[in-house]
């Protein structure tokens, strides 16, 4: 997870150009400062974004023992289990990205807007940056514990109502089961962004709104959403992408038995028999093409979003 | 310092991985290459000059031997104590497939992550030694070794068989054969000790449910590969029937009821009966049918940090003291025959495994069937089992 360094620039770069015209241009002396401070920030992207990414795409057409092939490519088009991975991870990503964003939005304009207690909304908000940083193993186990056949809530229910949930078919280890556990830090991760957006809406312009004689529907279509869209559609690829390449809590949580593309590249490096790094890449590649779609989306629909808020 | 040829030529004209590491070493620190009797032949090191040697390196790196399989606990404190040596254990519960790629991994490094030996399932031995990732050395029990590589890179150490482990309170009627499994009363309860497309285990297991179906395999390959389609087909209907739980057993999840009915090896499921004490009661059935013995190969890694140390380490375990401690955890040792036969094995230690007659119809599988059916069972397990 975390691996969207980039979003954060794409979001500062699309400020910066409404910007940067009326700047000045600035002494000579000054920008060479200006760049050595970013220094070490290109650096680092160099050296775990861009020459990574640069190795995976050579590696994708490298042929088990060396060699270079189109093999590894035409297997993610042609082999049903790639091509299933795929479209398990496309649907656990997209539909914990969008009730995590859905849902996840609610919460915040609850804590924002709902005139919570103060009490309340700050621990609501310490939560947030606490689950939303729970993954991994530590994740993985807490839902076997609660969910899994002999956790805590099934074996409540099981004993309450005298069900036998595993004989009507109930088990969280499956790719739904999967999305439950990814939602667990998906919501907390859009409260812990809307927050603030929501915070960021001035009490002025729903006066003003009112004032001209808007209606709450108004308000909110015509002023706070446009104003929040771009946050709105950043925050949804992030937790996209935050599904998408998870690994170590599918693989905690049911091993390989869950089809993911992450979970196949594991394989591929890993394996012995399926033991094939340039597949693996080539996989990785496919997702690198899909997050970048994805990016490329998000740039598109964020630059019609933010029109007049420029 | 020059290479005069590179890595690779020089291993295939030395032959000699021992003294591959060394060069490697050489090459890259500038150290002298170790001091110590000669690697380079594969020939058992008089036990003095390799406890003194050993004792130089002060540490053995090992991988995957977690402390409640086969014992391995009680044989690393052994081996610790009696040689005065440092063990640095890796990842416990890493795969067969995970210990080989620790071994690639660090094939130019010589840090405390790259492993001296393994214990991999016994058709993980030749692709070793094929890619050149394994060093030879016959040590002094050698000829006693039922199951070897003839030029002495890998080597059996233990067997057990597939079992049934039942959590009783959870399951009220205990399975008997493999058939059983798939009744409906077991829905959501069977589940496998590793991952299918990592773990010899459960590519073994996949392997003794068709065993049980075809009725039995000779020694051809094509036997073997019918018994595999078989068990392919078998977890198709155990996946279709939702019996099958996809998650990986172990004995906190079986202690917990997650996983009540697990197929495992034999020494792992007494093993667990033991330490659970009751709590779960767990009853372990050896299958009618389909009964598959797995023996484990030991190895060298031909890159090892600690080539004296390693080899100390296989005249330890292979020795008489090391077999016994096997069997103390429930597995067979391999050389368990020639220490029958010299009547070395107390009474109490073979008298706690199931009794012999269950074991009678068990089926040994050859290397080259090992290999087939791996490769046919993991790159066919999703299509045939999820139908992807």
């Amino acid at each position: 997870m975390g691996e969207l360094p980039a979003l954060s620039t794409a979001g500062t770069v699309g400020e910066k150009k409404g910007e940067a015209p009326k700047a000045p241009p600035p002494a000579s002396r000054k920008t060479l400062v200006d760049w050595l401070g970013v220094l070490p920030f290109f650096l680092f992207a160099t050296m775990f974004l861009f020459i990574p990414s640069f190795s995976i795409f050579i590696r994708s057409f490298e042929k088990l023992g060396g060699g270079f092939t189109f093999d590894n490519i035409i297997a993610l088009f042609t082999k049903s289990d790639i091509v299933n991975a795929y479209k398990t991870s496309l649907t656990i990503s997209g539909v914990t990205a969008l009730l995590g964003g859905v849902f996840g939005f609610l919460m915040a304009y609850a804590i924002v807007m709902g005139g919570l207690p103060t009490r309340i909304r700050e621990f609501t908000l310490s939560f947030s940056g606490v689950a939303s940083n729970f993954a991994g193993v530590p994740l993985a186990f807490a839902f076997i514990a609660t969910m899994g056949n002999a956790g805590l809530i099934t074996r409540t229910i099981e004993t309450w109502f005298d069900l036998d949930l595993r004989q009507a078919g109930f088990s969280i280890y499956n790719s739904l089961g999967l999305s439950i556990v990814y939602l667990y830090f998906q919501f907390p991760l859009m409260i812990l962004i809307m927050a603030p957006a929501l915070a960021g809406l001035r009490r002025e312009w729903r006066e003003a709104c009112e004032n001209l004689g808007g209606s709450g529907g108004t308000y909110w279509r015509r002023i706070a959403f446009p104003i929040l869209m771009p946050t709105l559609l950043g925050t949804m690829v992030l937790l996209f992408g935050n599904a998408f390449g998870a690994y170590a809590t599918a693989y905690a949580f049911s091993g390989s038995f869950i089809n993911l593309v992450s979970i196949l590249v594991g394989a591929q490096i890993q394996g012995d028999v399926l033991y094939n790094p340039g597949l693996g890449n080539a996989l990785a590649l496919g997702m690198m093409a899909i997050m970048a779609t994805a990016m490329v989306i998000y740039l598109y629909l964020q630059r019609i979003a933010s029109r007049w808020v420029r | 310092m020059s290479k005069p040829i590179d890595r690779r030529e020089f291993l295939k004209v030395t032959g000699a991985a021992g003294a591959g590491a060394a060069f490697l070493a050489a090459c890259g620190g500038g150290a002298e290459a170790p001091a110590g009797p000669d690697l380079s032949t594969g020939a058992a090191i008089p036990m003095e000059e390799l406890i003194a040697a050993a004792q130089a390196e002060g540490t053995l790196t090992t991988i995957a031997l977690p402390h409640d399989w086969a014992n391995y606990g009680e044989i690393i404190e052994t081996y610790k104590t009696k040689y005065s040596m440092e063990v640095n254990e890796l990842n416990p519960d890493a795969g067969s497939a995970d210990e080989l790629e620790a071994i690639r991994a660090n094939k130019d490094s010589k840090g405390p992550q790259a492993p001296d030996v393994i214990d991999v399932g016994v058709g993980y031995g030749p692709t070793a030694k094929a890619e050149g990732l394994i060093a030879p050395y016959k040590n002094s029990s050698w000829d006693t070794i039922p199951l070897k590589d003839a030029e002495g890179y890998w080597w059996g150490e233990y067997y057990g068989a597939l079992v049934f482990e039942v959590s009783k309170p959870a399951i009220e009627n205990t399975p008997v054969d493999w058939e059983d499994l798939l009744k409906p009363e077991y829905k959501g309860r069977v589940a496998m000790a590793g991952d299918v497309l990592k773990s010899n285990q459960s590519v073994q297991t996949v392997m003794a449910s068709g065993i049980s179906r075809v009725g039995g395999v000779d020694d051809t390959v094509e036997s073997a590969m019918k018994a595999a389609e078989a068990g392919l087909q078998f977890w198709k209907e155990m996946n279709d029937a939702g019996n099958f739980i996809p998650v990986i057993a172990d004995q906190g999840r079986i202690a917990a009821g997650e996983t009540p009915l697990v197929i495992e090896w034999d020494y792992l499921a007494l093993a667990n009966r033991d330490a659970l004490a009751g709590n779960p009661e767990l009853e372990i059935v050896v299958p009618k049918t389909g009964v598959l013995a797995g023996p484990y190969a030991g190895g060298i890694s031909a890159y090892a940090p600690h080539p004296y140390a390693a080899r100390l380490w296989w005249e330890f375990v292979m020795g008489d003291e090391g077999q016994l401690l096997y069997l103390k955890g429930y597995a067979h040792p391999i050389r368990y025959n020639d220490m029958a036969s010299r009547g070395v094995i107390p009474a109490e230690l073979s008298e706690a495994l199931p009794p012999a007659a269950a074991y009678a119809g068990a089926v040994f599988l050859t290397v080259d069937q090992l290999n087939e059916t791996k490769k046919y069972i993991t790159e066919n397990w999703r299509s045939v089992v999820y139908g992807e």
